[in-house]
């Protein structure tokens, strides 16, 4: 049991698409290798930011068919214990654009309450979405 | 739209569509973000920056287009070809006079992604300097987009009822009311700046 022999049966299906001497070479190949397997690393922490970048910018577009901006809508779903994550709001504004759309007037109606309730004499809101529920 | 069959629905999910926006009296650089948004196909839910879903946008009455303040005198567009003594500076003014479309086909290159698709997006904005559009774009066309800016109405274009309804602040003196009658309705519009549109700004050049 050779260490070249188990280096390159162990690592011939990740090196066959390096470009050069890289896929050929033992001493070229150990070096790529290990870059790729550090690029693989870091990029599985990126891969995360890079869905949840993606998703915000679905649901803001999504949002903005509805006449509401994402700051806005994230805000309010949030002030009425909605509690529907970024990933979930983006498969529902493709899939279930209806259901998306109603979560955008529940945001809209608590945003317009909430501006009442700022902009007034303090008096008790006539509406259901802004009453504090105790959460357990 | 739920009555479609699955390829139908993906047909018109995916459809690129040909969209109209008029330029007259507007801000180009308003123009331009909602170019810019459109091209990149960032107004669909399904968007993804590799997926080339952007739609076709044209641009109509380039020519009639308004800056606010003195921008039109002060706004440098600045180029250089790499060869020495080729570094040329035009104003706003001049740009336009040369080249209609120019600005904001600068403005939208500008605001679009700096990556290889920015090329073909270009390609997707049509720009027009009036509103003699050709018939086959005409054909195309599906959706006029709401124009950024809403267009203060002219003191000619107020009826007779309207001026005299308009609250006069204090009871002027005679020898001084006309003056003052003008002075009070010069700022009936909300505008918080003054846009110039080039027809305005050609005739207080040529007075």
């Amino acid at each position: 049991m050779s260490l070249l022999g188990m280096f390159w049966n162990q690592t011939v299906c990740l090196l066959q698409h390096f470009r050069g001497r890289k896929n050929r070479c033992y001493s070229l190949a150990v070096r790529a290798v290990r870059r790729a397997f550090v690029y693989a690393s870091k990029a599985r922490k990126a891969k995360r930011r890079s869905m949840r970048q993606l998703w915000i910018q679905r649901v803001a577009a999504a949002s903005r068919e509805q006449h509401m901006k994402y700051p806005a809508l994230i805000h309010n779903l949030l002030k009425c214990s909605v509690a529907l994550n970024r990933r979930v709001l983006c498969d529902l504004s493709i899939t279930e654009p209806r259901s998306f759309q109603s979560l955008t007037a529940l945001a809209h109606a608590r945003r317009t309450e909430g501006l009442r309730a700022a902009l007034g004499d303090g008096a008790e809101p006539p509406g259901v979405f802004s009453r504090i529920t105790q959460l357990q | 739209m739920s009555s479609f069959s699955r390829s139908a629905q993906q047909w018109a999910t995916f459809a690129r569509s040909w969209l109209l926006i008029d330029a007259r009296m507007q801000p180009p650089g308003k123009i331009a973000s909602v170019c810019s948004v459109r091209l990149q196909g960032k107004h669909k839910p399904i968007y993804h920056p590799l997926s080339d879903i952007g739609d076709h946008v044209v641009v109509m009455n380039t020519r009639h287009i308004a800056f606010s303040g003195n921008k039109w005198e002060q706004k440098v567009y600045s180029s250089h070809t790499g060869y020495p003594g080729s570094f040329k500076q035009l104003t706003a003014a001049q740009m336009h006079q040369k080249d209609p479309t120019a600005i904001i086909k600068l403005a939208v290159y500008g605001m679009l992604p700096k990556n290889l698709t920015r090329r073909t997006m270009m390609q997707r904005l049509q720009l027009f300097p009036d509103d003699l559009l050709p018939d086959d774009i005409l054909r195309n066309l599906t959706e006029e987009l709401p124009q950024p800016r809403e267009i203060p109405r002219k003191l000619s274009e107020y009826t007779q009822e309207e001026r005299d309804a308009f609250p006069m602040l204090w009871t002027p003196d005679f020898q001084l009311s006309m003056v003052v009658h003008f002075l009070t309705y010069r700022n009936t519009t909300h505008t918080h700046t003054h846009l110039v549109g080039w027809e305005t700004r050609a005739s207080l050049c040529n007075r």
